[in-house]
């Protein structure tokens, strides 16, 4: 019976100082859905216009059905009323308040209170911090508690403004096993912006692209990221979301299903943070490997060091100057190669052609090394 | 009793209308003095700079000045005097409430210049913040502005106070020398130094130093020990 559309929509044609924004898009309310843009693209300014924030504009806005938006009817539902959330960049805590006050100003103003505040206290790790001064939290500290306070105001949609940005690698990994944690265990449908492809690539299901006000793609994680490949704006890469088949510690590594047969190896993940999926068995781990670190043979280098290497073919042969991009099929995945012009050549690289691809294990990037670019 | 006391009757009558005063206008000015820092503070018209001139008017203006024109449009012959005894029935020069109103503007810069200056100093990133979590306007005014700008607050109806209280030739042009009703401290210490009383001058002139001297030592206590804490733009996280 309930026939409520569980989307996001929005028309919005604004212009700001020496900046145009024109953007329509509808975007299903489930999961994570990421939204990448350089600098001055306009995802920051999307967020604020969808949160209410930003009202010079023109255009509509619903949310799961209800409109929050209209220029043409001078609707304009004010952000308080909005049940939409937001982490901003810079975790905004109140400075008068301690921890469990700043939690529990989010919880008491929320209608609703299915949360209970323990729950997300516990999920957010937030125990030993609940009497602290907010003004002498650590970066990742304030973030983990913005993140509690922003859902414990039970929003329809969480938006979340380079929440990461200004932490570093490894508190990155743990937010982002936080941010996976909380919307796997609470299903809040999450908006994340970022200008990290790596850190999208970790979190989000879906992505969109922005690109000075206009959006340039949108769809699933994996094929949107491989698309981006040819715009040559952000690294190339295989972006990858594979079954884990076993933990290897004594040689450090964790070796994931690709095929019945082929399995790629990455350093050992066990140890590291690793999504704690509790609903999803056997564990999945999304990983991403460099164009650039992607070799191609035309035989099988098994006297090699190199432990990632088999058969693949290739779809298609993009020349890009004095290097050449290569997407290859393996089992239905597809690989990225980009290698020089003369490889290429000397190879004698074409069409279909069955070729091996190679790659070393550490060439493998998974959660941990999602700072790194 | 009164007799035998260190001040005459009069000086405590003074002492009291100067409280009286004093009191209630800085209740005004905290009343209208908020909404019009918060306005200077957010605004981006141009017409900013002219209302901030008009604001900080009273600080560089000699009272008597101030006094002159307040005391003509306070006058039977003029609108806002007799827009005030048509409604009041009485006159507005000479009374109580002329000196309240005299003191809202000669006092009004020493509420909203602080108030103002922590309103910017604010921002709008945890306002921002807290209308994100469900507050409206007014919630976020008391639960977020009013808590991290206390001290402000403090600061500026304590000046506010100790202006007012410290008033002189605005009091004299508007207000005259009224007994319980218009003459403050100020114009009794005026009095007794006219009558070389200077025994009297001293005691009163020594109460308004060492009052003044204590509000303003309890203004810097106070935000010495409760910091503003505010949480700017700039703000970066470790």
């Amino acid at each position: 019976m309930n026939n409520i559309l569980k989307e996001l929509s929005f028309n919005f044609n604004s212009q700001f100082d020496g900046f145009a924004l024109s953007i329509k898009q509808t975007l299903p309310t489930k999961g994570i859905t990421g939204i990448f843009g350089h600098s001055g693209s306009g995802k920051s300014t999307l967020l604020r216009l969808i949160s209410g924030l930003e009202n010079s504009t023109t255009g509509q806005l619903s949310l799961n059905g209800n409109v929050l938006f209209d220029s043409n009817h001078k609707l304009n539902i004010k952000p308080e009323k909005r049940r939409i959330g937001l982490v901003f960049q810079d975790s905004r805590l109140f400075p008068h308040l301690n921890v469990q006050q700043n939690l529990a100003y989010a919880h008491k103003r929320c209608l609703h209170k299915q949360l209970n505040i323990n729950d997300i206290i516990d999920l957010t790790q937030l125990k030993p911090l609940l009497h602290k001064k907010v003004t002498l939290l650590s970066g990742g500290e304030k973030q983990r508690v913005a993140i509690a306070r922003a859902v414990l105001s039970e929003p329809e949609l969480l938006l979340l403004d380079e929440p990461l940005s200004a932490l570093d690698n490894q508190n990155k990994a743990l937010m982002i096993t936080l941010l996976l944690d909380v919307q796997r265990t609470l299903n809040i449908p999450m908006l994340y912006v970022s200008h990290s492809l790596a850190e999208l690539q970790q979190i989000a299901d879906n992505l969109l692209v922005m690109k000075q006000g206009n959006i340039e793609h949108f769809g699933p994680i994996h094929p949107i990221i491989h698309a981006l490949n040819n715009t040559k704006e952000t690294l190339q890469q295989t972006s990858l979301s594979l079954i884990v088949k076993e933990h290897l510690p004594e040689y450090g590594l964790t070796s994931l299903q690709l095929t019945t047969d082929i399995v790629i190896y990455l350093p050992l993940q066990s140890n590291t943070t690793v999504a704690n999926d509790k609903t999803l068995t056997p564990k999945k781990i999304r990983c991403y490997i460099a164009a650039s670190d992607i070799s191609i043979s035309r035989h099988e280098a098994t006297d090699s060091s190199i432990v990632n290497h088999f058969q693949a073919k290739i779809l298609d042969i993009q020349p890009q100057n004095n290097t050449v991009l290569i997407t290859l099929t393996c089992a239905e995945q597809v690989f990225y190669s980009s290698i020089s012009l003369w490889s290429a050549e000397r190879l004698s690289l074409s069409l279909h052609d069955l070729v091996y691809i190679q790659f070393k294990a550490s060439a493998v990037h998974s959660l941990a090394d999602i700072g790194e670019l | 009793m009164i007799e035998n006391s260190l001040f005459e009757n009069s000086d405590l009558i003074a002492l009291f209308t100067t409280l009286k005063m004093a009191l209630v206008t800085t209740v005004i000015l905290m009343v209208i003095g908020t909404p019009l820092a918060w306005y200077l503070a957010k605004m981006k018209s141009r017409f900013k700079i002219a209302i901030e001139a008009i604001v900080a008017l009273p600080i560089v203006l000699p009272p008597t000045v101030l006094g002159f024109y307040l005391l003509i449009a306070f006058s039977p012959q003029h609108l806002p005097g007799q827009l005030w005894q048509s409604i009041t029935g009485q006159q507005l020069a000479f009374s109580f409430s002329a000196i309240v109103i005299g003191s809202i503007f000669y006092s009004l810069p020493f509420v909203v210049q602080p108030l103002q200056k922590a309103f910017e100093q604010l921002g709008d990133d945890v306002l921002e913040a807290g209308a994100m979590l469900g507050a409206n306007s007014l919630d976020r005014f008391f639960t977020i502005v009013l808590p991290i700008t206390k001290a402000s607050f403090i600061t500026a109806a304590s000046l506010g106070f100790a202006h007012t209280v410290g008033e002189f030739g605005i009091v004299l042009m508007i207000g005259g020398n009224i007994s319980g009703e218009t003459k403050v401290l100020s114009i009794a210490l005026f009095e007794h130094v006219e009558a070389f009383n200077y025994a009297k001058a001293h005691l009163l002139a020594g109460s308004l130093l060492v009052g003044s001297f204590v509000v303003l030592g309890l203004i810097y206590l106070l935000n010495y020990s409760k910091p503003t804490t505010v949480h700017t733009k700039n703000e970066v996280n470790n």
